[in-house]
């Protein structure tokens, strides 16, 4: 796997098609690869391809640091580049100005991957090594979610309190979330301030939820937010819990298909609307 | 070492005074709710304090008034951000919050015996004034002034009245100006930009030193013209303008190199300014 | 001769102190990957081994992530300000490792410079810190790179150094700490060995001389390009202090309030008329490396960093000051 890949990003840069390749890299004493940029070609042999390399490169395609660095290839998993499909259906990126190199995946040892049904990319321009994708049943796939709601609302309000609690706004949920791009996001807004920008439980709680309204429906639930998270906050089950709701009344699961209309950005007499009260 | 109060807690100060300076500028002069402190008050020409509006917050302004007027104390801001905002409808006898004065200060006593050159554009009037005032008011202690200011349009000038005033004392020569454009048909002063018009002033510069205040690009081609003109870099002062939150040195945001802005400043040699980094 | 005191002991003392109305905080095992710092209702939730170091530290004591600072009231014309509710509750913190108090003392000197923090003080004057030493170690932590070690007593008011079998021995440093385990510990001839430590990567001492060359490097970008720009590195770490202040509530009551802010966040510097000094993600990467290793140490003659590795720790993408220097050293020696 690895030699194909750092074969194609080699290849990449030398034809000068691209002139970074964002992979994943491995410092001899690091814990775990780690995001890097390769702008030469006889550099490529830093890029490393193993079951740990769980970051979500998309995010770097909008930090103004990587896009001086001119045209780029990333190196994705299959669910990593449903972010990708997303940023270019709302128009944040040309993808005809990434090259996107897709790496077979059998998995991160993460809690998403057991349920994964895109070990295999499916809209990368080349694509690495070769895994089957296995249909996923919905139940399946919210498993852990429904496995929470069966717990009676105080309880889950409970737990949600004592999680958020230990919320210390260091922001990094947004900061690594790929589809978090605004220039200037709600919470550093303060004409009119919205939001408490205090670590307290109310201002935890509106935080949290104010994010949410911002990626239902396109949150891609690469659950990059509920790794980061130096306070252990499972994150993942508001993730899970907005693309049940997406899936379950606008049949739309976020970035699995380019052609699929958005959500937020479409209106048709049909839309249900039996959640507005 | 101070006693331990809460420094974060302002005093209350009452408004006397709104005067609007142009289109986005207003000055207001407030005085102690507590007679006491304002007896007690003093500081320094070229020192700050944390004005502030409850509900909104805080804001770092230059005390443009001078030090020996003692009736009130006199700010001047410019509506950009949400402290601004809220401050831009301050009415005679609302209340604010006021900490200081804090920070480093224009070394006045230094410059006795000196000729004073005095160089702002737009918004940087105020920080200019309270030193300009001071002066005049020991005008015995200084040599020649000569002040230029210049703004983008006539309308932009703050305490543009003011200017007339100091003109009338002895051996103060005011050179105001505004940007190419900016002139109305009665100006009578220059037009051109301050960098340019301070070299035309020919500005004698023997024994002299430079106060200079205003946008990073005024000052970045103000300094060669000075340099030209014979200044030393220590003869050289500026204030900078980073962000502050705390005032006190403890919040961080002011730090830029080896310095706290809010304490070790804001008022530097460009000697001083030369061994920071560029991140004010 | 050396003081001792068994496991069951402690706990019994943590029980003492609960009942005393004193606030516990300790490592707690939150969920089997996460041991963090949390404010403990029974003796039974303290973690005494079993641990490397929390995600988070112990500067929340005493410098907590939200504070108010006073409040208003506006009625019409008349405004009231009212104090805060100055801290009053004694605080324990027990099993707290040794890089996190030793960073307690070096944020002393910012709070007291020349202006003195009221709450921060008064928080410092009610808690007691009693530290448990090191006998694990993972390939973040470097405290013996930055002149520490795993028995460190800075900022402890006494030491508990494993002794096995379910005995600690104990070591005051303070008077505060001798009252606390007072007519609690035995006397015996036992003494804990002093363990290795991490092994030592770097000299980070003598490495603001470096820094002094080093500002203007290019390589800053290629060093830091991968930060995402979060605040979880500086929010974990023991010896960050930085803060924001805000008015929170509405224009006729509220209160101004202090809360955590971050070097590494875009706005932090930002000025109301866009001007951005540090408008780039290395520059702000940098910012932090040299308040840290240059800035600090200049001003107050100590680090402010214990090398607990929390930033890398908590890093997203593997940064933190560690990597960074080791990068800056690298180059230099080349």
């Amino acid at each position: 796997m690895l030699q194909p890949l750092r074969e194609t990003c080699r290849r990449l840069l030398q034809d000068g098609i691209v002139q970074v390749v964002i992979g994943y890299g491995q410092a001899v004493r690091a814990v775990e690869p780690y995001p890097v940029f390769i702008t030469d070609p006889d550099d490529v042999g830093q890029l490393v391809w193993n079951e740990q390399c769980r970051t979500n490169l998309v995010k770097y395609l909008l930090r103004k640091e990587i896009r001086v660095l001119g045209k780029p290839a990333i190196v994705v998993k299959g669910c990593d580049e449903r972010a990708i499909v997303v940023l270019e259906q709302e128009s944040q990126i040309d993808r005809s100005q990434i090259v996107v190199i897709g790496v077979a995946c059998d998995g991160m040892a993460e809690p998403r991957c057991e349920v994964c049904d895109a070990h295999q990319p499916r809209f990368a321009d080349h694509t690495i090594g070769h895994a089957t994708n296995e249909t996923q049943p919905a139940e399946r796939r919210y498993a852990h979610l429904c496995e929470f709601l069966e717990q009676p609302p105080s309880d889950r309000m409970a737990y949600w309190k004592a999680e958020l609690e230990r919320c210390v706004k260091c922001y990094a949920c947004r900061q690594a979330c790929p589809l978090c791009y605004c220039e200037r996001c709600i919470v550093e807004k303060n004409r009119p301030a919205c939001l408490d920008t205090s670590a307290t439980l109310k201002g935890n709680f509106a935080w949290h939820i104010v994010r949410a309204f911002h990626l239902a429906s396109r949150c891609v639930g690469c659950d990059q937010c509920s790794r980061v998270c130096p306070e252990g906050i499972d994150l993942r089950l508001v993730n899970l819990s907005m693309a049940r709701a997406s899936e379950a009344s606008f049949g739309h699961r976020s970035g699995t298909d380019p052609q699929a209309e958005l959500v937020l950005g479409n209106y048709s007499q049909q839309d249900q609307e039996h959640f507005i009260r | 070492m101070r006693p331990m109060t809460n420094i974060y807690q302002p005093d209350l100060m009452e408004v006397l005074d709104v005067q609007q300076q142009t289109t986005d500028v207003k000055s207001v002069r407030v005085r102690f709710r507590d007679d006491a402190r304002g007896d007690d008050f003093l500081f320094r020409v070229g020192q700050f304090g944390m004005f502030s509006l409850f509900g909104y917050g805080e804001s770092t302004f230059n005390i443009c008034s001078s030090s020996n007027w003692k009736d009130f104390v006199e700010f001047c801001f410019r509506r950009t951000g949400r402290v601004t905002e809220a401050l831009w409808s301050l009415e005679k006898n609302d209340t604010i919050g006021f900490r200081g004065p804090y920070g480093n200060s224009y070394p006045m006593d230094k410059w006795i015996g000196k000729n004073l050159i005095f160089i702002g554009g737009g918004i940087a009037m105020p920080p200019l004034r309270c030193a300009i005032w001071y002066a005049l008011e020991n005008r015995e202690q200084f040599g020649d002034i000569t002040i230029v200011y210049g703004a983008r349009r006539v309308q932009d000038l703050v305490f543009r009245q003011e200017l007339d005033r100091w003109a009338e004392y002895d051996r103060v020569r005011v050179v105001p100006c505004v940007d190419p454009g900016g002139e109305t048909p009665n100006w009578t002063g220059e037009v051109g930009f301050v960098p340019a018009v301070t070299e035309r002033a020919q500005i004698p510069a023997g024994n002299a030193v430079a106060l200079v205040i205003g946008p990073p690009v005024m000052i970045k081609f103000t300094l060669p013209v000075l340099a030209k003109m014979g200044l030393a870099d220590r003869d050289i002062y500026t204030s900078l303008e980073n962000r502050m939150k705390c005032g006190v040195g403890k919040c961080g945001r002011c730090n830029c190199g080896p310095v706290y802005v809010c304490k070790e400043g804001p008022v530097f040699t460009l000697e001083q300014l030369k061994s920071l980094p560029n991140e004010y | 001769m050396s003081q001792i005191i068994s496991k069951p002991a402690i706990r019994r003392l943590v029980e003492r102190w609960l009942r005393q109305g004193k606030r516990v905080i300790a490592p707690v095992q939150v969920r089997p990957n996460l041991v963090s710092y949390q404010p403990v209702r029974s003796p039974d939730q303290v973690l005494l081994e079993g641990f490397v170091r929390p995600l988070n530290s112990i500067k929340q004591v005493v410098f907590p992530r939200h504070e108010q600072l006073f409040q208003y009231r506006v009625r019409g014309k008349q405004i009231d300000l009212l104090p805060a509710p100055l801290p009053d509750v004694e605080r324990i913190v027990l099993a707290a490792r040794p890089c996190d108090a030793a960073a307690l003392p070096i944020l002393d000197h910012v709070f007291n410079w020349e202006f003195r923090d009221a709450t921060y003080n008064r928080r410092r004057e009610l808690t007691t810190v009693v530290t448990l030493a090191c006998t694990e170690y993972d390939a973040h932590c470097f405290c013996t790179s930055v002149g520490s070690q795993p028995n460190d007593t800075r900022g402890s008011d006494a030491l508990l150094l494993d002794l096995g079998d379910q005995t600690l021995e104990v070591r005051c440093v303070t008077d505060k700490g001798q009252s606390l385990f007072a007519g609690q510990t035995e006397a015996s001839t036992r003494t804990a060995p002093t363990g290795p430590g991490p092994e030592r990567r770097a000299d980070l001492r003598r490495v603001g001389q470096q820094l002094e060359q080093a500002f203007e490097r290019s390589e800053w970008a290629a060093w830091t390009n991968r930060c995402l720009g979060c605040g979880a590195c500086a929010y974990g770490c023991p010896a960050c202090h930085c803060f924001d202040m805000v008015d929170e509530g509405g224009p006729t009551c509220g209160a101004r309030v202090r809360n955590w802010d971050a070097c590494q966040f875009g706005q932090f510097t930002l000025h109301a008329s866009g001007h951005n000094p540090r408008n780039a993600q290395s520059q702000r990467q940098r910012q932090r490396i040299y308040h840290k290793f240059h800035v600090y140490p200049n001003k107050f003659g100590e680090l402010l960093c214990t090398g607990c590795g929390n930033c890398t720790r908590n890093c997203p993408v593997s940064l933190g000051v560690l990597p960074v220097l080791e990068a800056i050293q690298a180059e230099g020696a080349k």
